[in-house]
């Protein structure tokens, strides 16, 4: 595997990764932090100066829910669940999302 | 629900706080637990792990920002820095706060006392929407007139009505209380039983009256003091219960005390004793007290509607039970049912007295005034406006060099905003202290003789003056914004802080005109209202006021037939003139403004006196018109000779002379007091100047005679005394000579006949010294405005000046330049507050005596002040442009 640098998140994009993140279940801030660079293969590294305010914010709104709870090496953890509210808030930012990729990629292609 | 999430997490703010910080140190321990499962030494991984984490403070403070209100601590942040940059400039702030203080307190003390008069419930009423005061009126010579105050009136509502779960009977009565030297004249509510059912008040200590001791034929002498009468009188001893107290000729026996604060209906009048209605009427009145429809007691019926009644029904209720009452009444009489002729009407208005059915006199100008303290409160505004725009401007710069480092323009509009709302805040509280004083002087104007309410205690009056200054706060802090919104962030950064001529601010000047024409508008009220005052103390009344003491008996308990009554006046009359001081003293039955007789008049070759108005009386002895200072026009006044024995005469009021025998000598003529046409001729010996009996307006049904004290009812009234040395200084040794000569518990008082008239001016007086107040008070502010927005002006033009200056300007022509901009200013202000003041002037018309509202020597002077204020606000900044020097204000550049 090729060294990757990382690379800057689009602004808004956070939320949307840690949300699909969720979808295969409860994770911890550590967990969502490890499976978004995971899965962006190290393009994504998302610090946890940034990590755990959008997890506060996805809370406050109401998108995922917190529960302690224990890790897979026996540690306790906090644990954040996907809200129905938090499903629906996912499918519109993925829609959001789609739409800005195809219009760049119309202004990459024709301009 | 994010307010909901919001306050959930605040009430579990410790543990949350927990949570996050365990959560972090999972997260931190994963990542050492990744680095060591990749071979790092533990230390090493721990402190790499460390490092990765970044400052946890931060990133934990943010993390709990997103709960909080961002906001909150940007507020703080500009608070901290307004402070600071106000105690750097302690002549604005003081300036600002000053004005702010001057707008927001009149308002206040504006507000506490219409709140109190037209708004506030009394204290303690149990759910006073459905308690009501009830207005009784009959039709009397096609016209309608308040009647009431009778205790059989009152007995009858209470009987007849049927919508009212309550009612009660009251009055307010200024009474003797005490005894001896010690006794005073205090108001003592007198009531019904149940009275104090309308209330959540149980006493502080005993008990109130029963419905059995305030019933008739036999009422009980007991009282209820005020708690402030146990306290200051009794020390607050528990065993004040069934002590006694004398008030006026009862001694009442004291069952209770009223809670603290209780001051029923009269919050600006506490009583100091509570008593029953029925004990109080049988003392007063005559022996037929509790049937009689001919003795008034004063007694207003104050009611609660029953559950689902409605206004319009409760009245209509009334309206019938006055109608049976009056059936009652006139049962048996020969003439029928007069029903039909009386018309009697009742309505249910609101319990408060100054509410009324129609507001009351005072109240008009009050409405007036509310309306001039708002006007007041904008130009304050838009004085502060004005200087904080100016401090924007001089600020502009450093607001430059913040906008581009990246301050964002939203909180830089937050920190203008907090500045406002700071300077705003600490003039309301400023303003509050000196409500606290001008709600005195505004009390003591309106209601006199009442008890001054605290103001710095009052919730309701501190939270009006809160949010009229958060409201002043916002809207002056917007203004600096205005002109931020416009600015160029890059113009900003080039210039200079001496770059000159910048366009002047439009906001500024409409500001500035703004400010100048409500005061114009003002000072025309102010103008008219003076103008008006003056026309009122021009009236000629008949008599002269200023120099006459009114002497009045309260007999109390003692009783002294006609003859020694009649001994004891004379008495009393030898006794005033003995006084120094007084150089003429005459009986006299009733006070002019303070309620005359009549009674019916047969003249010969005239069917029907009556028709022609009304016609009043006094009954009076020699030298009264010497006293009164009235003018005898024709024949002669009374002598001491005009007794009983002698030939019954009469002096009539010139218009009375012209009404009953125009065009001929009213000397000799024959009039007969009372209807029967066998009474005895009153020859007419002189004819006396016409009086003003009722009020300073012009009285053109309203006719008035005399007759000698000792030849109508020599036992009833006091006495008129004419001082040489002025009321205020004859009045005490006056009755000091004359209780000297008052047989037993009577005594008597002694009031100059000036209060009683004044009282009748007082709706002009307050209109005139208010208006004019205010209007001082608006051309000050305008002043101030005026030279903050000259002097600044004169800043910005330095250059231009100089240039002036550099190309052989006379120093004169540049003071010319900077006075001319400020009267232009004024003279735009003018116009457009005299366009106001001339539209606005027809309603205000009414509230003035046989004064025009658009009077222009009013407006001609009013421009002309204005000038000068402009004149005197520019010539410190002219001065000082023309002081410049040319080479500084160029090298400048």
């Amino acid at each position: 595997m090729p060294p990757t640098t990382p690379a800057e998140l689009l602004p808004g994009t956070l939320d949307l990764l840690i949300l699909r993140t969720l979808v295969r279940g409860p994770n911890h801030g550590y967990g969502v932090a490890q499976r978004v660079r995971e899965l962006s293969r190290d393009v994504f590294q998302v610090g946890e100066s940034s990590l755990y305010p959008a997890l506060q914010r996805l809370t406050l709104n109401g998108y995922v829910k917190a529960e302690w709870g224990v890790s897979d090496n026996n540690r306790r953890a906090r644990y954040y669940t996907l809200t129905p509210a938090g499903r629906k808030q996912l499918a519109a930012e993925e829609r959001e999302f789609e739409r800005i990729v195809a219009a760049i990629r119309l202004v990459l292609e024709l301009a | 629900m994010r307010i909901l999430r919001r306050l959930a997490y605040w009430l579990r703010l410790s543990s949350h706080h927990a949570d996050l910080v365990n959560e972090v140190e999972f997260h931190r321990a994963m990542v050492e637990e990744d680095l060591l499962r990749r071979g790092m030494s533990p230390a090493a991984a721990r402190i790499e792990a460390r490092r990765t984490m970044g400052n946890d403070t931060v990133m934990r403070e943010e993390a709990r920002a997103v709960w909080l209100w961002p906001s909150l601590e940007a507020l703080w942040q500009d608070a901290t820095y307004t402070m600071r940059d106000l105690r750097r400039n302690p002549t604005f702030t003081i300036g600002v706060t000053l004005t702010l203080a001057l707008g927001i307190g009149a308002n206040a003390a504006m507000f506490s006392l219409i709140d109190r008069l037209l708004f506030r419930p009394p204290a303690f009423m149990v759910d006073p929407s459905t308690v009501h005061r009830v207005y009784m009126y009959r039709t009397s010579q096609g016209q309608e007139r308040g009647t009431g105050g009778q205790y059989a009136r009152y007995a009858d509502l209470a009987r007849y009505s049927t919508t009212f779960s309550q009612i009660a009977g009251v009055s307010l009565e200024g009474l003797a209380v005490g005894i001896g030297e010690a006794t005073r004249v205090r108001n003592v509510a007198v009531v019904s039983a149940a009275f104090f059912a309308f209330f959540d008040a149980p006493p502080a200590l005993g008990r109130y009256f029963t419905a059995s001791e305030d019933a008739p034929p036999e009422p009980a002498p007991v009282a209820v003091l005020s708690h402030e009468l146990w306290t200051t009188q009794y020390g607050a001893h528990r065993d004040v219960l069934g002590a006694t107290l004398r008030i006026d000729a009862v001694q009442y026996t004291i069952i209770g005390v009223a809670p603290e604060g209780f001051v029923g209906l009269w919050p600006y009048r506490p009583p100091v004793a509570f008593v029953p209605l029925a004990t109080y009427a049988r003392s007063e009145g005559p022996p037929d007290w509790a049937t009689t429809y001919g003795h008034s007691f004063g007694i207003d019926a104050i009611v609660r509607r029953k559950p689902d009644v409605m206004i319009v029904q409760a009245s209509a209720d009334l309206t019938n039970a006055l109608r049976r009452s009056y059936q009652t009444q006139y049962q048996g009489d020969a003439a029928g049912a007069p029903l039909d002729r009386l018309r009697p009407r009742a309505v249910a208005a609101s319990v408060l007295a100054e509410r009324g059915p129609e507001p009351s006199r005072a109240l008009r100008p009050a409405r007036w005034l509310a309306g001039v303290t708002v006007i007041v409160l904008l130009i304050a505004a838009a004085n502060v406006a004005n200087l904080l725009l100016a401090r924007a401007v001089r600020r502009r710069r450093e607001i430059a060099v913040r906008l581009a480092l990246g301050v964002s323009r939203r909180r830089l509009f937050g920190q203008l905003l907090t500045e406002g709302v700071i300077l705003a805040l600490m003039g309301g509280a400023a303003g509050i202290a000196l409500a606290v004083w001008g709600g005195r002087v505004l009390g003591a104007t309106f209601l006199p003789d009442t008890e001054p309410v605290s103001i710095m205690t009052d919730a309701r009056t501190i939270a009006f003056s809160g949010l009229v200054a958060l409201g002043v706060g916002l809207l002056t802090g917007m203004a600096p914004m205005a002109q931020l919104a416009r600015t160029s962030l890059v113009a900003d950064l080039k210039s200079g802080p001496r770059e000159g001529t910048q366009g002047r601010s439009r906001l500024r000047t409409s500001l500035l005109l703004l400010q100048s024409a409500l005061s114009v508008v003002l000072l025309v009220g102010a103008g008219l209202f003076v103008q008006s005052l003056r026309n009122v103390r021009n009236v000629r009344l008949g008599f002269e006021p200023d120099s006459v003491l009114v002497v009045e008996l309260a007999m109390r308990d003692v009783r002294l037939d006609s003859a020694a009554t009649v001994a004891l006046r004379l008495r009393l009359l030898e006794a005033a003139k003995g006084v120094p001081g007084v150089s003429h003293a005459s009986l006299r039955e009733s006070i002019p403004f303070g309620g005359m007789s009549s009674y019916p008049l047969r003249v010969e070759g005239i069917d029907s006196v009556r028709s022609l108005g009304d016609f009043h009386f006094n009954a009076v002895s020699a030298e009264h018109f010497a006293v009164m200072g009235t003018r005898i026009l024709r024949g002669r006044g009374f002598e001491p000779t005009d007794r009983g024995e002698t030939r019954l005469v009469l002096v009539v009021g010139q218009s009375m002379a012209n009404v009953l025998w125009p065009g001929q000598d009213p000397i000799g003529r024959c009039v007969r007091v009372g209807l029967d046409s066998l009474l005895p001729c009153r020859y007419v010996v002189g004819v006396a100047e016409d009086i003003h009996s009722e009020s300073i307006e012009p009285e053109p049904k309203l006719f008035f005679y005399y007759m000698p004290a000792l030849q109508w009812k020599p036992q009833e009234g006091g006495l008129f005394v004419r001082t040489r040395v002025g009321p205020t200084v004859t009045a005490e040794p006056l009755r000091r000579a004359l209780q000297r000569e008052m047989p037993g518990t009577a005594f008597v008082t002694v009031t100059p006949l000036g209060n009683i008239v004044s009282a009748k001016m007082r709706s002009w007086i307050v209109g005139a010294t208010l208006f004019t107040a205010f209007g001082v008070l608006a051309l000050v502010l305008a002043a101030v405005g005026l030279y903050s927005v000259i002097a600044y002006n004169v800043t910005q033009r330095k250059h231009e000046l100089g240039v002036r200056l550099a190309l052989g300007a006379g120093r004169m022509r540049v003071v010319r330049i900077v006075v001319a901009e400020s009267v232009r200013f004024a003279l735009a202000g003018v116009m457009i507050g005299s366009v106001v003041a001339w539209v606005a002037a027809s309603s205000i018309g009414p509230l003035l005596f046989d004064q025009s509202p658009r009077d222009v020597v009013v407006f001609g002077a009013v421009t002309a002040v204005i000038v000068c204020v402009a004149v005197v606000a520019s010539w410190v900044p002219a001065l000082r442009a023309a002081g410049l020097d040319p080479k500084t204000a160029l090298q400048a550049e």
